[in-house]
Protein backbone atom coordinates (compact mmCIF):
# COMPACT_ATOMS: atom_id res chain seq x y z
CA UNK A 1 0.00 0.00 0.00
CA UNK A 2 1.34 3.22 -0.69
CA UNK A 3 2.94 5.75 2.03
CA UNK A 4 0.91 8.18 0.97
CA UNK A 5 -2.52 8.86 0.91
CA UNK A 6 -2.11 11.28 -2.06
CA UNK A 7 0.97 10.31 -3.68
CA UNK A 8 0.74 13.19 -6.40
CA UNK A 9 0.09 16.45 -4.13
CA UNK A 10 2.01 15.38 -1.00
CA UNK A 11 5.36 15.21 -3.39
CA UNK A 12 5.23 18.24 -5.40
CA UNK A 13 8.08 20.52 -6.07
CA UNK A 14 7.64 23.39 -3.14
CA UNK A 15 7.24 26.07 -5.91
CA UNK A 16 4.52 23.89 -7.79
CA UNK A 17 2.57 23.60 -4.07
CA UNK A 18 3.11 27.81 -3.56
CA UNK A 19 1.62 28.10 -6.90
CA UNK A 20 -1.06 26.14 -6.98
CA UNK A 21 -2.03 27.91 -3.60
CA UNK A 22 -1.74 31.23 -4.55
CA UNK A 23 -4.08 30.13 -7.50
CA UNK A 24 -6.22 28.86 -4.58
CA UNK A 25 -6.38 31.64 -2.41
CA UNK A 26 -7.45 33.78 -5.34
CA UNK A 27 -10.40 31.42 -5.68
CA UNK A 28 -11.44 31.12 -2.17
CA UNK A 29 -11.06 35.47 -1.74
CA UNK A 30 -13.42 36.25 -4.95
CA UNK A 31 -15.79 32.82 -3.57
CA UNK A 32 -16.26 34.73 0.08
CA UNK A 33 -16.15 38.57 -1.22
CA UNK A 34 -19.58 37.18 -3.55
CA UNK A 35 -21.20 35.04 -1.25
CA UNK A 36 -20.24 35.52 2.59
CA UNK A 37 -22.09 39.03 3.87
CA UNK A 38 -19.33 39.57 6.46
CA UNK A 39 -16.72 39.23 3.94
CA UNK A 40 -18.83 41.55 1.22
CA UNK A 41 -18.76 44.19 4.10
CA UNK A 42 -14.46 42.68 5.40
CA UNK A 43 -13.29 43.06 2.40
CA UNK A 44 -14.73 46.06 0.46
CA UNK A 45 -11.45 47.94 -0.50
CA UNK A 46 -9.98 45.24 -1.93
CA UNK A 47 -10.18 43.54 -5.28
CA UNK A 48 -9.26 40.47 -6.59
CA UNK A 49 -7.07 41.45 -9.10
CA UNK A 50 -5.37 43.53 -6.46
CA UNK A 51 -3.27 40.27 -5.39
CA UNK A 52 -0.68 39.93 -7.92
CA UNK A 53 2.17 38.66 -5.98
CA UNK A 54 2.31 35.71 -3.10
CA UNK A 55 3.19 39.19 -1.16
CA UNK A 56 0.25 40.94 -2.14
CA UNK A 57 -1.56 38.46 0.38
CA UNK A 58 -0.68 40.62 3.50
CA UNK A 59 -3.01 43.38 1.64
CA UNK A 60 -5.84 40.91 3.07
CA UNK A 61 -6.77 41.54 6.49
CA UNK A 62 -6.37 39.07 9.00
CA UNK A 63 -10.36 37.44 10.60
CA UNK A 64 -10.42 37.08 13.94
CA UNK A 65 -12.74 34.52 16.34
CA UNK A 66 -13.91 37.65 17.98
CA UNK A 67 -15.68 38.79 13.87
CA UNK A 68 -17.00 35.45 13.70
CA UNK A 69 -18.90 36.09 17.21
CA UNK A 70 -19.91 39.52 16.00
CA UNK A 71 -21.25 38.72 12.89
CA UNK A 72 -23.42 35.64 14.51
CA UNK A 73 -24.85 37.97 17.29
CA UNK A 74 -28.66 39.04 15.67
CA UNK A 75 -27.24 38.95 12.23
CA UNK A 76 -29.33 36.30 9.84
CA UNK A 77 -29.55 33.77 9.10
CA UNK A 78 -30.07 32.24 12.17
CA UNK A 79 -27.47 30.88 13.88
CA UNK A 80 -24.41 31.30 11.32
CA UNK A 81 -24.89 34.74 10.66
CA UNK A 82 -22.70 36.77 7.94
CA UNK A 83 -20.13 34.29 7.60
CA UNK A 84 -22.30 31.43 5.79
CA UNK A 85 -20.97 30.77 2.43
CA UNK A 86 -23.75 29.03 0.91
CA UNK A 87 -27.40 28.78 0.81
CA UNK A 88 -28.47 27.81 4.32
CA UNK A 89 -30.53 24.87 2.68
CA UNK A 90 -27.36 23.43 1.51
CA UNK A 91 -26.16 23.16 5.43
CA UNK A 92 -26.08 19.28 6.26
CA UNK A 93 -24.27 19.83 9.46
CA UNK A 94 -24.65 21.91 12.54
CA UNK A 95 -21.27 22.05 14.66
CA UNK A 96 -19.62 24.80 17.55
CA UNK A 97 -16.66 26.04 19.03
CA UNK A 98 -16.45 25.03 22.67
CA UNK A 99 -16.95 28.31 24.22
CA UNK A 100 -14.56 28.84 26.79
CA UNK A 101 -13.04 31.80 25.73
CA UNK A 102 -16.65 33.43 24.93
CA UNK A 103 -19.91 32.69 23.29
CA UNK A 104 -19.81 29.85 21.15
CA UNK A 105 -19.25 30.10 17.23
CA UNK A 106 -21.65 28.28 15.04
CA UNK A 107 -20.32 26.17 12.42
CA UNK A 108 -22.03 25.43 9.31
CA UNK A 109 -21.09 22.42 6.89
CA UNK A 110 -22.54 21.91 3.64
CA UNK A 111 -22.24 18.56 2.24
CA UNK A 112 -19.76 19.43 -0.02
CA UNK A 113 -17.74 21.20 2.30
CA UNK A 114 -18.12 18.39 4.90
CA UNK A 115 -16.26 16.09 2.78
CA UNK A 116 -13.38 18.50 1.88
CA UNK A 117 -12.89 18.71 5.24
CA UNK A 118 -12.76 14.85 5.73
CA UNK A 119 -10.27 14.82 2.62
CA UNK A 120 -7.97 16.62 4.46
CA UNK A 121 -8.34 14.36 7.21
CA UNK A 122 -7.73 11.28 5.49
CA UNK A 123 -4.20 12.74 4.85
CA UNK A 124 -3.62 13.15 8.35
CA UNK A 125 -4.60 9.82 9.61
CA UNK A 126 -2.76 8.06 6.98
CA UNK A 127 0.18 9.87 7.36
CA UNK A 128 -0.12 8.76 10.93
CA UNK A 129 0.03 5.10 9.71
CA UNK A 130 -3.84 4.55 10.47
CA UNK A 131 -5.09 1.54 7.93
CA UNK A 132 -7.86 -0.35 6.88
CA UNK A 133 -6.62 -3.38 9.26
CA UNK A 134 -7.15 -0.90 12.02
CA UNK A 135 -10.68 -1.17 14.00
CA UNK A 136 -10.44 2.27 15.91
CA UNK A 137 -11.93 2.51 19.04
CA UNK A 138 -13.10 6.30 19.32
CA UNK A 139 -14.25 7.02 23.13
CA UNK A 140 -15.81 10.27 22.95
CA UNK A 141 -19.11 12.07 23.84
CA UNK A 142 -20.94 12.19 20.26
CA UNK A 143 -21.94 15.89 20.04
CA UNK A 144 -22.10 18.91 18.66
CA UNK A 145 -18.19 19.51 19.07
CA UNK A 146 -16.38 18.74 16.01
CA UNK A 147 -13.63 17.00 17.41
CA UNK A 148 -13.43 13.57 16.49
CA UNK A 149 -16.42 13.41 14.01
CA UNK A 150 -13.58 14.23 11.57
CA UNK A 151 -11.90 11.13 12.93
CA UNK A 152 -15.09 8.88 12.73
CA UNK A 153 -15.81 9.87 9.13
CA UNK A 154 -12.04 9.82 7.82
CA UNK A 155 -10.93 6.50 9.52
CA UNK A 156 -14.12 5.36 7.77
CA UNK A 157 -13.37 6.71 4.60
CA UNK A 158 -9.93 5.18 4.82
CA UNK A 159 -11.22 2.03 5.30
CA UNK A 160 -10.54 1.16 9.16
CA UNK A 161 -13.37 0.31 11.19
CA UNK A 162 -14.49 2.38 13.32
CA UNK A 163 -15.69 1.80 16.74
CA UNK A 164 -18.06 4.38 18.13
CA UNK A 165 -17.10 5.02 22.22
CA UNK A 166 -19.72 7.17 23.01
CA UNK A 167 -22.15 6.90 25.99
CA UNK A 168 -19.77 4.72 28.48
CA UNK A 169 -17.91 5.71 30.99
CA UNK A 170 -14.40 5.38 31.64
CA UNK A 171 -14.63 1.59 32.77
CA UNK A 172 -17.44 1.05 29.92
CA UNK A 173 -14.73 2.28 27.56
CA UNK A 174 -11.67 -0.39 28.51
CA UNK A 175 -14.02 -3.28 28.38
CA UNK A 176 -15.42 -2.09 25.17
CA UNK A 177 -11.84 -2.15 23.82
CA UNK A 178 -11.40 -5.52 25.01
CA UNK A 179 -14.29 -6.77 23.77
CA UNK A 180 -13.77 -5.65 20.33
CA UNK A 181 -9.75 -6.00 20.77
CA UNK A 182 -9.58 -2.55 19.07
CA UNK A 183 -6.21 -1.96 18.04
CA UNK A 184 -6.37 1.69 17.10
CA UNK A 185 -7.56 4.59 19.24
CA UNK A 186 -7.80 8.68 18.90
CA UNK A 187 -8.69 10.84 21.72
CA UNK A 188 -7.48 13.82 23.98
CA UNK A 189 -4.15 13.36 25.38
CA UNK A 190 -5.23 13.45 28.83
CA UNK A 191 -8.58 11.58 28.23
CA UNK A 192 -6.09 8.69 26.66
CA UNK A 193 -4.13 8.87 30.04
CA UNK A 194 -7.47 8.28 32.01
CA UNK A 195 -8.46 5.78 29.75
CA UNK A 196 -4.79 3.98 30.95
CA UNK A 197 -5.12 4.96 34.66
CA UNK A 198 -8.55 3.41 34.63
CA UNK A 199 -7.52 0.16 32.89
CA UNK A 200 -4.50 -0.01 35.78
CA UNK A 201 -7.44 0.41 38.52
CA UNK A 202 -9.32 -2.60 37.16
CA UNK A 203 -5.91 -4.60 37.27
CA UNK A 204 -5.13 -4.78 33.38
CA UNK A 205 -2.19 -3.41 31.95
CA UNK A 206 -3.00 -0.88 29.25
CA UNK A 207 0.03 -2.80 27.13
CA UNK A 208 -1.97 -5.76 27.37
CA UNK A 209 -5.27 -4.12 25.41
CA UNK A 210 -3.25 -4.00 22.11
CA UNK A 211 -3.80 -0.78 20.79
CA UNK A 212 -0.84 -0.59 18.41
CA UNK A 213 -1.75 3.45 17.07
CA UNK A 214 -3.29 6.35 18.48
CA UNK A 215 -3.85 9.53 17.55
CA UNK A 216 -4.54 12.87 19.80
CA UNK A 217 -7.31 15.39 19.49
CA UNK A 218 -8.46 18.28 21.02
CA UNK A 219 -5.74 19.56 23.01
CA UNK A 220 -2.16 19.96 22.62
CA UNK A 221 0.04 17.46 22.59
CA UNK A 222 3.43 17.99 24.28
CA UNK A 223 6.46 15.61 23.52
CA UNK A 224 6.69 14.51 27.08
CA UNK A 225 2.74 13.56 26.98
CA UNK A 226 3.16 11.97 23.63
CA UNK A 227 6.19 9.97 25.27
CA UNK A 228 4.54 8.82 28.18
CA UNK A 229 1.07 7.54 26.10
CA UNK A 230 3.30 5.74 23.63
CA UNK A 231 4.99 4.19 27.02
CA UNK A 232 1.53 3.46 29.07
CA UNK A 233 -0.04 1.42 25.96
CA UNK A 234 3.42 0.24 24.15
CA UNK A 235 1.57 1.96 20.46
CA UNK A 236 2.63 4.83 18.32
CA UNK A 237 1.13 8.26 19.39
CA UNK A 238 0.35 10.80 17.00
CA UNK A 239 -0.48 14.71 16.71
CA UNK A 240 -2.64 16.75 14.85
CA UNK A 241 -3.58 20.30 14.94
CA UNK A 242 -6.96 21.67 13.95
CA UNK A 243 -10.00 23.40 14.75
CA UNK A 244 -13.40 23.97 14.82
CA UNK A 245 -13.26 27.01 12.26
CA UNK A 246 -10.01 25.81 10.56
CA UNK A 247 -10.57 22.08 10.16
CA UNK A 248 -7.61 19.70 11.20
CA UNK A 249 -4.71 20.88 8.74
CA UNK A 250 -1.61 19.38 10.10
CA UNK A 251 -0.33 15.87 11.09
CA UNK A 252 2.56 13.79 11.92
CA UNK A 253 4.39 11.27 9.78
CA UNK A 254 6.09 8.35 10.67
CA UNK A 255 9.10 9.89 11.91
CA UNK A 256 7.02 11.91 14.88
CA UNK A 257 9.07 15.00 14.38
CA UNK A 258 6.25 18.04 13.99
CA UNK A 259 3.82 17.74 11.64
CA UNK A 260 3.16 18.56 8.20
CA UNK A 261 0.91 21.21 6.58
CA UNK A 262 -2.11 19.23 4.65
CA UNK A 263 -1.30 21.03 1.30
CA UNK A 264 -2.57 22.09 -0.99
CA UNK A 265 -5.66 22.32 0.85
CA UNK A 266 -4.70 24.85 3.60
CA UNK A 267 -2.60 27.94 2.82
CA UNK A 268 -0.50 28.39 6.57
CA UNK A 269 0.90 31.47 6.90
CA UNK A 270 3.52 31.80 10.42
CA UNK A 271 3.92 35.69 11.19
CA UNK A 272 6.64 37.25 13.35
CA UNK A 273 4.64 37.91 16.91
CA UNK A 274 5.92 41.52 17.01
CA UNK A 275 4.23 42.82 13.36
CA UNK A 276 2.49 39.75 11.93
CA UNK A 277 4.01 40.56 8.62
CA UNK A 278 7.05 38.69 7.87
CA UNK A 279 6.92 35.40 7.67
CA UNK A 280 8.89 33.81 10.47
CA UNK A 281 12.54 31.72 9.78
CA UNK A 282 12.97 27.80 10.12
CA UNK A 283 13.48 27.62 13.85
CA UNK A 284 11.52 30.90 14.71
CA UNK A 285 7.91 30.98 16.56
CA UNK A 286 5.27 32.09 14.57
CA UNK A 287 1.74 33.27 15.03
CA UNK A 288 -0.73 30.63 12.82
CA UNK A 289 -2.43 32.36 10.29
CA UNK A 290 -4.88 29.85 8.47
CA UNK A 291 -7.07 29.93 5.23
CA UNK A 292 -8.76 26.79 4.20
CA UNK A 293 -8.83 26.87 0.64
CA UNK A 294 -11.80 24.89 -0.56
CA UNK A 295 -14.41 25.08 1.94
CA UNK A 296 -17.33 27.21 0.98
CA UNK A 297 -20.05 26.80 3.92
CA UNK A 298 -17.59 28.58 6.23
CA UNK A 299 -15.36 30.63 3.79
CA UNK A 300 -12.86 31.69 6.65
CA UNK A 301 -9.69 33.88 4.61
CA UNK A 302 -6.66 34.64 7.00
CA UNK A 303 -7.90 33.36 10.58
CA UNK A 304 -5.42 34.35 12.97
CA UNK A 305 -5.64 31.47 15.41
CA UNK A 306 -3.12 33.07 18.15
CA UNK A 307 -1.46 30.16 18.41
CA UNK A 308 2.28 30.34 18.26
CA UNK A 309 4.53 27.34 17.13
CA UNK A 310 8.22 27.05 16.06
CA UNK A 311 8.47 26.79 12.27
CA UNK A 312 9.46 23.00 10.78
CA UNK A 313 12.67 22.35 8.51
CA UNK A 314 12.02 21.49 5.10
CA UNK A 315 12.98 18.11 3.38
CA UNK A 316 10.98 16.03 5.61
CA UNK A 317 12.48 12.21 5.71
CA UNK A 318 9.21 10.64 4.98
CA UNK A 319 9.27 12.00 1.28
CA UNK A 320 6.91 14.65 1.79
CA UNK A 321 7.31 18.51 0.30
CA UNK A 322 4.45 20.32 2.77
CA UNK A 323 5.65 22.53 4.93
CA UNK A 324 6.20 21.53 8.54
CA UNK A 325 5.41 23.28 12.03
CA UNK A 326 6.68 21.76 15.41
CA UNK A 327 4.32 21.21 18.01
CA UNK A 328 2.49 24.90 19.71
CA UNK A 329 3.74 26.45 22.27
CA UNK A 330 1.34 28.26 23.70
CA UNK A 331 -1.32 30.86 22.37
CA UNK A 332 -0.40 34.20 22.22
CA UNK A 333 -3.11 35.02 24.77
CA UNK A 334 -1.52 32.06 27.32
CA UNK A 335 1.67 33.03 27.19
CA UNK A 336 2.22 36.03 29.97
CA UNK A 337 4.38 38.08 31.83
CA UNK A 338 5.32 36.90 35.26
CA UNK A 339 7.83 39.25 37.43
CA UNK A 340 9.12 40.31 33.83
CA UNK A 341 9.48 36.63 32.64
CA UNK A 342 7.71 35.15 29.57
CA UNK A 343 5.82 32.27 30.97
CA UNK A 344 4.34 29.41 29.17
CA UNK A 345 1.66 27.19 31.41
CA UNK A 346 2.47 24.35 28.39
CA UNK A 347 6.22 24.57 29.86
CA UNK A 348 5.07 22.88 33.32
CA UNK A 349 2.64 20.73 31.54
CA UNK A 350 5.65 19.18 29.72
CA UNK A 351 7.50 19.32 33.16
CA UNK A 352 4.88 17.39 34.40
CA UNK A 353 4.30 14.69 32.15
CA UNK A 354 7.52 13.81 31.92
CA UNK A 355 8.88 13.67 35.33
CA UNK A 356 6.13 13.09 37.38
CA UNK A 357 3.85 10.49 36.72
CA UNK A 358 2.89 10.34 40.34
CA UNK A 359 0.59 13.72 39.72
CA UNK A 360 -2.58 12.61 38.46
CA UNK A 361 -3.89 16.19 38.31
CA UNK A 362 -2.98 19.91 38.89
CA UNK A 363 -3.56 23.88 37.76
CA UNK A 364 -1.38 26.98 37.55
CA UNK A 365 -2.43 29.66 39.71
CA UNK A 366 -1.55 33.03 39.35
CA UNK A 367 -1.77 35.62 41.47
CA UNK A 368 -0.60 39.31 42.74
CA UNK A 369 0.33 39.97 46.19
CA UNK A 370 0.99 43.64 47.00
CA UNK A 371 3.26 44.47 43.47
CA UNK A 372 4.58 41.03 43.96
CA UNK A 373 2.91 37.86 41.32
CA UNK A 374 3.09 34.20 43.00
CA UNK A 375 2.55 30.90 41.49
CA UNK A 376 0.94 28.27 42.65
CA UNK A 377 0.90 24.84 41.29
CA UNK A 378 -2.09 23.05 42.81
CA UNK A 379 -1.18 19.36 42.99
CA UNK A 380 -2.84 16.26 43.22
CA UNK A 381 -0.40 13.30 43.96
CA UNK A 382 -1.80 9.21 43.30
CA UNK A 383 -3.43 8.10 46.92
CA UNK A 384 -1.78 5.64 47.51
CA UNK A 385 1.40 7.91 48.26
CA UNK A 386 2.02 8.58 51.99
CA UNK A 387 2.25 12.47 53.67
CA UNK A 388 6.38 12.12 53.15
CA UNK A 389 6.32 10.64 49.89
CA UNK A 390 3.77 13.63 48.40
CA UNK A 391 5.65 16.03 50.05
CA UNK A 392 8.81 15.35 48.64
CA UNK A 393 7.05 15.39 45.54
CA UNK A 394 5.84 18.64 45.88
CA UNK A 395 9.69 19.46 46.70
CA UNK A 396 11.17 18.20 43.51
CA UNK A 397 8.49 20.08 41.75
CA UNK A 398 9.47 23.61 43.02
CA UNK A 399 12.92 23.00 41.86
CA UNK A 400 12.07 21.56 38.49
CA UNK A 401 9.77 24.40 37.88
CA UNK A 402 12.27 26.81 39.23
CA UNK A 403 14.91 25.11 36.88
CA UNK A 404 12.58 25.57 33.59
CA UNK A 405 11.20 28.51 33.62
CA UNK A 406 13.57 30.61 35.88
CA UNK A 407 10.47 31.47 38.22
CA UNK A 408 10.18 30.18 41.93
CA UNK A 409 6.71 29.39 42.83
CA UNK A 410 4.34 27.63 45.56
CA UNK A 411 2.90 24.08 45.44
CA UNK A 412 0.14 23.34 47.29
CA UNK A 413 -1.02 19.32 47.55
CA UNK A 414 -5.32 19.21 47.44
CA UNK A 415 -6.80 16.56 48.35
CA UNK A 416 -7.66 13.49 45.96
CA UNK A 417 -10.75 14.65 43.72
CA UNK A 418 -10.61 18.58 44.84
CA UNK A 419 -9.37 19.81 41.26
CA UNK A 420 -11.61 19.64 37.71
CA UNK A 421 -11.32 16.65 35.20
CA UNK A 422 -10.91 17.25 31.38
CA UNK A 423 -12.64 15.53 28.78
CA UNK A 424 -11.98 18.24 26.24
CA UNK A 425 -10.15 21.59 26.41
CA UNK A 426 -8.25 21.66 29.66
CA UNK A 427 -8.56 24.85 31.67
CA UNK A 428 -5.17 24.30 33.89
CA UNK A 429 -3.71 27.81 33.98
CA UNK A 430 -5.53 30.52 35.88
CA UNK A 431 -4.28 34.33 35.89
CA UNK A 432 -6.13 35.95 38.71
CA UNK A 433 -3.87 38.98 38.20
CA UNK A 434 -6.24 41.42 36.37
CA UNK A 435 -5.13 43.40 34.26
CA UNK A 436 -1.73 42.19 33.67
CA UNK B 1 -1.97 13.36 -14.80
CA UNK B 2 -3.07 14.90 -17.63
CA UNK B 3 -5.62 11.73 -18.86
CA UNK B 4 -6.34 11.62 -15.13
CA UNK B 5 -7.70 14.95 -15.17
CA UNK B 6 -9.68 14.37 -18.58
CA UNK B 7 -10.87 11.32 -16.66
CA UNK B 8 -12.21 13.88 -13.92
CA UNK B 9 -13.65 16.23 -16.61
CA UNK B 10 -15.88 13.84 -18.29
CA UNK B 11 -17.44 12.25 -14.93
CA UNK B 12 -18.56 16.02 -14.46
CA UNK B 13 -19.86 16.59 -17.68
CA UNK B 14 -21.85 13.12 -17.08
CA UNK B 15 -23.51 13.84 -13.30
CA UNK B 16 -24.68 17.32 -14.61
CA UNK B 17 -25.94 15.61 -17.38
CA UNK B 18 -28.04 12.82 -14.94
CA UNK B 19 -29.22 15.39 -13.35
CA UNK B 20 -30.84 17.28 -16.52
CA UNK B 21 -31.87 14.12 -17.82
CA UNK B 22 -34.42 13.86 -14.68
CA UNK B 23 -34.87 16.85 -13.17
CA UNK B 24 -37.62 15.76 -11.17
CA UNK B 25 -36.28 12.73 -9.84
CA UNK B 26 -34.83 13.43 -6.29
CA UNK B 27 -32.87 10.54 -6.33
CA UNK B 28 -30.88 10.50 -9.30
CA UNK B 29 -30.64 14.61 -8.82
CA UNK B 30 -29.35 13.88 -5.10
CA UNK B 31 -26.89 11.21 -5.81
CA UNK B 32 -25.72 12.78 -9.22
CA UNK B 33 -25.06 15.89 -7.03
CA UNK B 34 -22.90 14.02 -4.51
CA UNK B 35 -21.07 12.40 -7.43
CA UNK B 36 -20.20 16.28 -8.30
CA UNK B 37 -19.15 16.80 -4.52
CA UNK B 38 -16.49 14.19 -5.33
CA UNK B 39 -15.51 15.37 -8.55
CA UNK B 40 -14.62 18.43 -6.47
CA UNK B 41 -12.51 16.72 -4.28
CA UNK B 42 -10.62 14.85 -7.32
CA UNK B 43 -9.83 17.86 -8.53
CA UNK B 44 -8.27 18.94 -5.12
CA UNK B 45 -6.51 15.89 -5.38
CA UNK B 46 -5.33 16.55 -8.75
CA UNK B 47 -4.82 20.20 -8.26
CA UNK B 48 -6.82 21.23 -10.87
CA UNK B 49 -8.56 23.54 -11.62
CA UNK B 50 -10.96 25.87 -13.72
CA UNK B 51 -8.72 29.03 -15.00
ZN1 LIG C 1 7.40 13.67 7.21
Amino acid sequence: MNKYWNSYTETLPREELDRIEFKYFKNILSYAKNHSNLYKEKLKGIEVEDIKTVEDIKKVPFTYKEELRKWQEDVDPFPYGGILGVPIEEVSTFRQTSGTTGRPVYVPESYESWQWRIESWCHILWMAGFRPRHRIFLPFGYNVYVAFWEAHYAAEKIGCEVVPGGALDTKGRVNKIIELKANAMAGTPTYLLNIAKEAMEMGIDPKSLGIERALGAGEPLPEATRLRIEGLYGCKMFDHIGSTETCGFAGMCEEQKGLHIVEPFFLVEMLDRETLSREVDVGEQGVIVITPLGRKSFPVIRFNTNDVAVKGPDNCPCGRTSKKMMEIVGRVDDIRKIRGVLFSPKTVEQLIRSEFPEIVEYEIVVTRQDIMDEITLRIEVDPSLSEEQAASIAKRLAEGHKIKTNLTCKVKIEPAGTLPRYDLKAKRFKDLRGGH
Amino acid sequence: MEEIRKEIKKIEESALRLKSLAPENNSIVKNASIILVFVYLLKFATAMWEE
